[in-house]
């Protein structure tokens, strides 16, 4: 069946019509154009398709469209500001290294922001529970929890990497 | 995904309704985690869904002031369950089992009662639930009826539910003064995962702090439903609890335990955990029946 | 020579390396803006973000997933039912039918193509299918649920054949046949080399050590799952969107198809939209690729297939499997004498890299410490399981974790201390190798040293816990496996002193391109925003022959530098004209041509290239640079130096084991490398990171489950890629020994992290209980059936090797 919502997108009130088995997920990308929500397993098994809704990350893979009526959608379109800024996330992923291939970044990064309006400075283990369900391949996880204890709490320690110099025969 | 009808009943009569006048075409759905992965794989065909999101209910967990009894609407997601401080503080051993289910994501979404509809034997919302002699309120076109949920489930994705049934609600009982309770989900990643096996227990101590007045050991994955180890908790019944005890306990339970050999895990294997972990869960118990409230420390 | 004053330590001894003031910490802020350099070199060395990062962040990148082009079609594949049958009979009949559908193809249907190595898979498949991954029909339709409905309405009649998965069976005589015009299902793959005399070695070696390891199917899980989109233009020229790691090989590959459907004289131009992730995955063409092509060609209008993460699992490859028996052997003071290998690599039904992997394994078997003795032969075995490709390590991490499993028993049975054992057996700098590889720079003792000081090899251990070593030896300067290693790169600078930097190379999210443009930035002088990396597609792009063997940062580096020192020259020339003065006293720096002598001359680049340009007779400053090693392909005897440099580390881990469980935690882990030089630290971290992850998930959690041909857990529920609670504490200590021929001193550090990551942590259970676990995944079950077994206890559990229960009761 279609029918009419309306519901707040990234700040734009959206009215549009839908057929009720579409998914958040398909609505976003394949309709509207915000192809920033990735898929990645499409069965809420890797965070991928992540958004925020009414300040909660979910998966919209299996989310349906209908139920976003009434409701606030933010995708990582809408995570920078309107002129352009970046969202303080989305920075300290790009300088701290958490971002490599990038496909599961839109998703990580509002799992991470979703996280940080509930619990303003989380610790190492609570930042682990908050996008244990986004699964990165590429950067073993260390640079992207860096990056989000970097968001929160700028003065922490920064990661450093030590590096010395051979003399054995070596030029 | 297969074209249906979602449809959004705001009462309980509404939504029984809706499901009758569709007999046989119609699904509910609460979360949607799970209904939506069968549509997906085609495995549930519904013209209709109807959503059960919308019923108008209590949004969090409440304590009956005089009766001590814990209300949990089925609607309400893990999430909720994860975060209410009312569960951390004085039912751990449900706050272990619903901060690890799935994900965050998950979490915001899916519902304590589908979690038990889905009556599949790795439910974690359920194992704890078992534990704490929890009952379930059902609601259909015959009114109201109460089960206890360890009846509740009949086999792999089965339980009483009649057609156009929905459970509303999961009354826990009063705990005994002195109870510990805890929940160990053990799986080969720390997050993201279906139990390879799930243990739930809880212990009510007498004034020694040391003798057992009631033991409940729920086991997840053990057989083709949760199960409940009722020889082991006859066991501990009466006794002291410790090493020595608790170790017999393990291995009674493992006896007892139906489990099988699946992709996920082999039997042999899951029978060895129901030993280790019946007894570790027991010391969790033991020293959080010594706290006053039970903490949620990490088991 | 370094920047900031690096001071030189002595490395041998981990005292002096425990006083971190002597060491260069790299400040990890991000590098902003170019200040006035303090010394030579200022980029280079630097955090800098990843080139694309902020498009990535903002979710503007786009993958396969979110390219569509007008009118396309969408295009599905339908699958085997059977690990090995004839096919009777397809009847597409109702599927093209179907409104929306456009075309239906069936292997009959198809010119004859032959994919992979030992072209011996065709992408539809005509005749029989040989495991459960076969393409039988493909269909293009205007809607993916269309195309999928049309792919449940081809009716395929098999005839089911006996079918073989184990490869031990396969190499029997009366074996079921995959190919049975092969003959025998073992391919004629020479897989042999002998280097001295082991026999004899073997008698004099005071200490022998043998057993049999193996390594099973894991998968790469890239999170951007594949995809290709195929377009003819009128003139059947063709475009191919896809996010490959070899564009020019895949190009050849696509053109062979091209021809194969009698179009002669046609161009194909390989776009790479963004990669979500590749690890070895895109390194040989796919089916797919070629059938969006076959369906674009008879639908005339651009096909895209996009896989689903099932059919990721399920119809692209693995790491390959092996069966491993070693033996090695040393004297009485702990001295390698000898190595020989045996080993039997299931190929699966088809032939893509993972055949090849030998060619890689060779590399540690011959020269992972030094062996004056070595033996290797392996045999590649058709079955009709699904088949492997080139993943991360390229067959290294397998042998690698047989090598050092063994090397921890040799040196138990030697009665030395572990770390001692390597240090005495450490390749040294300025050594040739018995397989003729001719290491320059090697930090191996080094690495080893600073493990054992960092893991804490001297801290009381508690009760169930243990540290493990593991080296590594991988390709740090390509490596000659094609007729050339080489990479092409064309640069132009623009008025303003933009320079565009056209590579061969390939990112797919490693950070080539943003290494490339810190190489071009350091030589030109430039800010790093100046530097634009175009390396997405094959029309303007030069040759390279792919993302593979850790190569790029080395030769793509390399080709860059060389045609930026040639762009160099240009824009010194022309500056030495201008100022009028010694081209040798110009410098570039800062966006400017600086003359030393009197800075009042110096001049803006941007003015200097606007005055050439716009003068009569004017100049646009262009270059080009095609960089092709000088290392070997291996001979016959597979004697060669098969790369330029050669990048060396040590993994260290401490476990500790539940004995109760069997189940192993990870307390830390220290993963140092010999990197030559860090050209930007961030990014080498997140490769030693990300490797050693999944090397994490290589050792204790992940396999593609196959039943008799058929995957088990094609999904991310069953399949136990590790998520971010399953993280440890990691420290990725780097050693800079400078590579004279790598830019700037680097090597390459792509692969290493994966490598030793397995044995590290197998050893490291063995320290904590005694028990060696000779099979991957390190499973709790198998753990605890094996501290069972040490107990005597004999009760319930598998035997690993064959993976039958033991009797219960
Ligand atoms: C990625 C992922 C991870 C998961 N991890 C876990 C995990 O760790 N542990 C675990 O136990 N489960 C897990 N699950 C399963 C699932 O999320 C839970 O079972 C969840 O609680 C189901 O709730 P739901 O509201 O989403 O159910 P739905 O999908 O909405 O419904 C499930 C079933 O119950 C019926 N139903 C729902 N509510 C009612 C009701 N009140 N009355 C009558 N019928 C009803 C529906 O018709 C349907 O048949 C996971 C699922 C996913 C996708
Ligand atoms: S695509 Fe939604 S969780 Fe993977
Ligand atoms: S950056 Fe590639 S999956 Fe996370």
């Amino acid at each position: 069946m279609s029918r009419q919502i309306s519901f707040d997108l990234n700040g734009n009130e959206t009215s549009l019509e839908i057929e009720d088995h579409w998914t958040l997920l398909y609505l976003l990308r394949e309709k509207l154009g915000l192809t920033g929500t990735k898929e990645g397993c499409g069965s809420g098994e890797c965070g991928a398709c992540t958004v925020i809704v009414d300040g909660a990350a979910i998966n919209t893979c299996l989310y349906l469209a209908v139920e976003v009526e009434g409701k606030t959608v933010l995708t990582i379109e809408g995570l920078a500001s309107p002129n352009g800024d970046l969202h303080p996330m989305q920075k300290s992923f790009i300088e701290n290294g958490g971002i490599q291939c990038g496909y599961c970044s839109p998703g990580m990064i509002l799992s991470a922001t979703a996280l940080l309006e509930e619990n303003a400075a989380p610790d190492d283990d609570e930042i682990k529970h908050a996008i244990a369900g986004n699964i990165c391949r590429c950067t073993g996880y260390v640079q992207i929890i860096d990056a989000i204890k970097r968001t929160s709490q700028p003065e922490t320690e920064k990661v450093k990497v030590v590096a010395w110099q051979s003399d054995t025969g070596n030029k | 995904m297969k074209p249906f009808t979602y449809l959004i009943p705001k009462t309980l009569d509404e939504a029984i309704s809706l499901f009758e006048s569709h007999e046989g075409r119609s699904a509910y759905i609460a979360g949607g985690t799970d209904v939506l992965i069968k549509i997906k794989e085609r495995k549930l065909l519904p013209d209709y869904l109807i959503s059960l999101k919308h019923i108008l209910g209590p949004d969090r967990p409440l304590l009956n002031a005089d009766t001590k009894e814990l209300y949990i609407s089925a609607f309400i997601t893990h999430r909720t369950l994860e975060r209410s401080t009312l569960i951390q503080r004085t039912y751990p051993i449900l706050h272990d089992a619903v901060k690890n289910i799935g994900s965050v994501q998950i979490r915001n979404t899916a519902t304590i009662g589908g979690n038990l509809v889905n009556a599949v034997p790795s439910a974690d919302g359920a194992i704890p639930l078992i534990a704490l002699d929890a009952s379930v309120n059902i609601y259909g076109t015959k009114g109201m009826r109460s089960i206890d949920l360890i009846h509740f489930f009949l086999g792999p994705g089965q339980s009483v539910l009649e057609k156009g049934e929905i459970l509303t609600e999961i009354v826990v009982p009063p705990l005994l003064p002195r109870t510990g309770g805890a929940y160990i989900k053990f799986g080969r990643r720390k997050a993201m995962e279906l139990p390879l096996l799930g243990v739930g227990m809880l212990l009510s101590l007498d004034e020694d702090l040391a003798t057992c007045v009631k033991a409940r050991i729920g086991l997840g994955v053990a057989a083709p439903t949760p199960i409940r180890a009722f020889s082991a908790e006859r066991f501990l019944k009466g006794r002291e609890v410790n090493e020595q005890t608790l170790t017999e306990a393990g291995q009674i339970a493992a006896d007892e335990a139906r489990v099988r050999d699946s992709i996920r895990g082999v039997a042999w294997y899951r029978r060895e955990l129901v030993g280790v972990l019946v007894k570790r869960m027991g010391f969790t118990c033991l020293q959080r029946a010594g706290l006053k409230h039970g903490d949620s420390e990490d088991v | 020579m370094l920047a900031n004053g690096t001071t030189k330590i002595a490395s041998k001894l981990a005292p002096t390396i425990n006083d971190r003031h002597l060491l260069r910490i790299y400040d990890s802020a991000p590098f902003k803006s170019c200040e006035k350099p303090m010394t030579n070199v200022y980029i280079v060395g630097q955090r800098v973000s990843k080139l694309a990062a902020a498009e990535k962040a903002t979710g503007r990148s786009k993958y396969i997933q979110d390219v569509t082009l007008p009118g396309m079609l969408h295009g599905k594949i339908l699958y085997s039912k059977y690990p090995h049958a004839r096919i009777v009979n397809i009847d597409t009949s109702r599927a093209k039918k179907l409104q929306g559908v456009r075309v239906v193809l069936t292997g009959e249907d198809i010119p004859a193509i032959r994919m992979g190595v030992y072209k011996d898979n065709p992408p539809l498949k005509a005749g029989k299918v040989r495991s459960y991954r076969d393409e039988v029909a493909a269909v293009a339709a205007t809607d993916p649920a269309i195309a999928e409905e049309a792919l449940n309405l081809i009716e395929v009649t098999y005839e089911a054949l006996p079918a073989v998965f184990d490869p031990e069976t396969a190499m029997q005589k009366d074996a079921p046949l995959v190919h049975e015009a092969h003959k025998t299902n073992i391919l004629k793959m020479p897989w042999k080399l002998h280097y001295g005399d082991v026999d004899a070695a073997r008698k004099e070696a005071a200490h022998i050590v043998e057993d049999r390891f193996s390594a099973t199917w894991v998968t790469h899980c890239c999170l951007g799952t594949s995809g290709s989109i195929a377009d003819f233009d009128y003139d059947n020229h063709l475009t191919v969107y896809s996010n490959t790691q070899i564009p020019s090989l895949a190009q050849k590959d696509f053109l062979g198809t091209v021809k194969a459907l009698g179009l002669k004289n046609r161009r194909v131009r390989v776009v790479k939209p963004c990669i979500g992730g590749a690890f070895g995955s895109k390194l040989d063409t796919y089916a797919y690729e070629h059938v969006a092509i076959l369906l674009a060609f008879h639908a005339r209008k651009p096909v895209r297939i996009l896989f689903d993460r099932k059919e990721e699992f399920i119809a692209t490859s693995t790491r390959q499997p092996a069966i491993m028996d070693i033996a090695q052997g040393c004297d009485e003071n702990g001295k390698l004498l000898f190595r020989d290998i045996t080993m039997i690599l299931d190929n699966g039904a088809y032939t893509s890299w993972g055949a090849t992997t030998p060619s890689v394994m060779m590399m540690p078997i011959s020269t992972l410490y030094r062996v004056p003795n070595v033996r290797y032969q392996a045999s590649c075995v058709y079955t009709n399981n699904t088949y492997a490709q080139a993943m991360r390590g390229y067959g290294n991490p397998q042998a690698t974790f047989a090598i050092e499993s063994s090397i921890d028993m040799l040196a138990r049975a030697a009665g030395i201390d572990p770390v001692e054992f390597r240090r005495i057996n450490a390749n040294q700098p300025s050594e040739v190798s018995p397989q003729g590889f001719r290491i320059t720079t090697c930090g191996l003792t080094e690495c080893i040293d600073r493990v054992a000081h960092e893991i804490g090899a001297d801290d009381v251990k508690k009760k169930g816990e243990g540290i493990g070593y593991a080296s590594l030896i991988h390709v740090g300067g390509g490596a000659r496996v094609y007729k050339s290693d080489g990479c092409g790169t064309l640069m132009k600078i623009n008025d303003y002193g933009k320079v565009d930097v056209f590579t061969g190379a390939t990112d797919m999210g490693q950070g080539a391109d943003t290494v490339i443009a810190q190489l071009v930035a350091e030589e030109l002088g430039l800010h790093i925003d100046d530097i634009h990396v175009i390396h997405t597609d094959t029309d303007v792009c030069p040759w390279d022959v792919g993302a593979h063997a850790s190569r790029t940062t080395f030769i793509a580096g390399n080709s860059a530098l060389g045609a930026a020192k040639k762009l160099k020259e240009q824009i010194v020339k022309i500056a030495s004209q201008t100022l009028d003065v010694d081209p040798q006293q110009i410098e570039l720096n800062d966006r400017m041509a600086i003359f030393r002598e009197d800075t009042e001359k110096n001049i803006d680049l941007g003015k200097l290239l606007r005055k050439t340009h716009f003068s009569p007779g004017g100049n646009m400053l262009m270059a080009e640079y095609f960089y092709d090693p000088d290392n070997e392909n291996l001979g016959r005897d597979f004697k060669g130096n098969l790369s330029m440099t050669y990048t060396f580390g040590t993994h260290g881990a401490r476990v500790k084991v539940d004995e109760e469980t069997g189940k192993v935690e990870i307390l830390n882990y220290v993963a140092a490398h010999d990197v030559g030089r860090a050209i930007n630290p961030m990014l080498l971290e997140g490769q030693v990171y990300g490797g050693v992850m999944m090397g994490i998930g290589y050792a204790l959690t992940e396999q593609v489950q196959l039943e008799k041909g058929e995957i088990m857990n094609p999904n991310f529920r069953d399949y136990k890629v590790l998520t971010a609670k399953d993280t440890v504490p990691i420290e990725a200590p780097i050693l800079e020994t400078t590579d004279p021929d790598g830019p700037y001193g680097a090597k390459g550090i792509g692969e290493p992290g994966c490598v030793p990551t397995a044995p590290a942590i197998a050893n490291a259970i063995y320290d904590a209980v005694g028990v060696r676990i000779k099979d991957l995944p390190i499973t709790p079950e198998r753990v605890l059936a094996a501290l069972k077994r040490k107990k005597g206890i004999d009760s319930c559990g598998i035997d690993p090797l064959t993976e039958k229960e033991y009797d219960c009761t």
